[in-house]
């Protein structure tokens, strides 16, 4: 596919959209549908595609596997990290009421941090499966 | 009749999940087998969300003018089981490779003959 002009085009129209309403649903998740998970899978959707058009060896070049699992481990240090921190600011574990001054602002605080966490967790989990798929055979 | 009717969202269940049901136990290709699984679980996911669906209700989020509203709690649970359901996926999908490069083949038969034979 490496000479496929029309999608090579359209591929450099289309991610920079994917990534953008990935991080839409991302930090909309405390108000409207969306969150951590769904915007995970969409930002590595933009991802895939990019190994699809280009190719896998460009794709790992720009994100690679060892990098990936050190953000995956780092979405799940972060979701932990905010219970911990409630904890030591006297709440209860994921309290996100003393995360900030007022309890209303220590929810939004809370779940957008939470969100974060899962969302870097999600998306490169997702990377990591699916180069993990298209890596095999492939010495 | 209306009691038929008025509750056609488990009859859609019921199709999907029969249509999954049969797929697994039909198909002797892997890859199929595991769509039929994935066909099963959307019908138990559909099953729930209409559970929680609430007549004239909108979706649980604050806003002005709106006090009733859907349940949240098994929209919740089914995200958490999607997200289970892709890394079922993913497994599945990873004992097909490892099946594939063993036997050569993907197909139930013929895996068993080459068991067979040994």
């Amino acid at each position: 596919m490496r000479h496929n002009l029309i999608l090579r085009v359209i591929a450099k129209i289309l991610i920079p959209v994917i990534i953008l309403f990935a991080l839409y649903v991302q930090f909309h998740g405390d108000y409207g549908p969306g969150g951590g998970f769904q915007a995970g899978v969409i930002f590595s959707v933009a991802f895939i595609l990019y190994a699809l058009v280009f190719g896998l060896d460009t794709a790992e070049r720009v994100l690679p596997v060892s990098v990936l699992r050190l953000l995956a481990s780092l979405g799940v240090l972060i979701y932990a990290g905010t219970g911990f921190a409630a904890l030591l600011l006297g709440g209860k574990f994921l309290d996100y009421n003393v995360l900030a001054a007022d309890p209303v602002a220590g929810q939004h605080l809370g779940i957008l941090i939470i969100e974060l966490g899962v969302g870097i967790t999600v998306s490169s989990v997702m990377l990591i499966i699916f180069f993990a798929f298209a890596g095999r055979g492939r010495v | 009749m209306d009691f038929i009717l008025g509750h056609y969202n488990y009859w859609i269940v019921i199709f999907l999940m029969m249509i999954g049901f049969y797929t697994v136990v039909s198909r002797g290709n892997l890859i199929k087998k595991i769509v039929g699984l994935n066909i099963f679980q959307t019908s138990v996911f559909l099953l729930y969300i209409s559970i929680g669906n609430v007549k004239e209700g909108t979706t649980p989020i604050v806003a002005e003018g709106f006090t009733q509203y859907s349940n949240p709690l098994p929209s919740v649970l089914i995200l958490t089981a999607i997200v289970v359901g892709v890394a079922t996926t993913a497994l599945g999908l990873a004992l097909v490779v490892r099946i594939k490069e063993a036997y050569g083949s993907i197909e139930e038969d013929d895996i068993h003959d080459q068991d067979q034979s040994l």
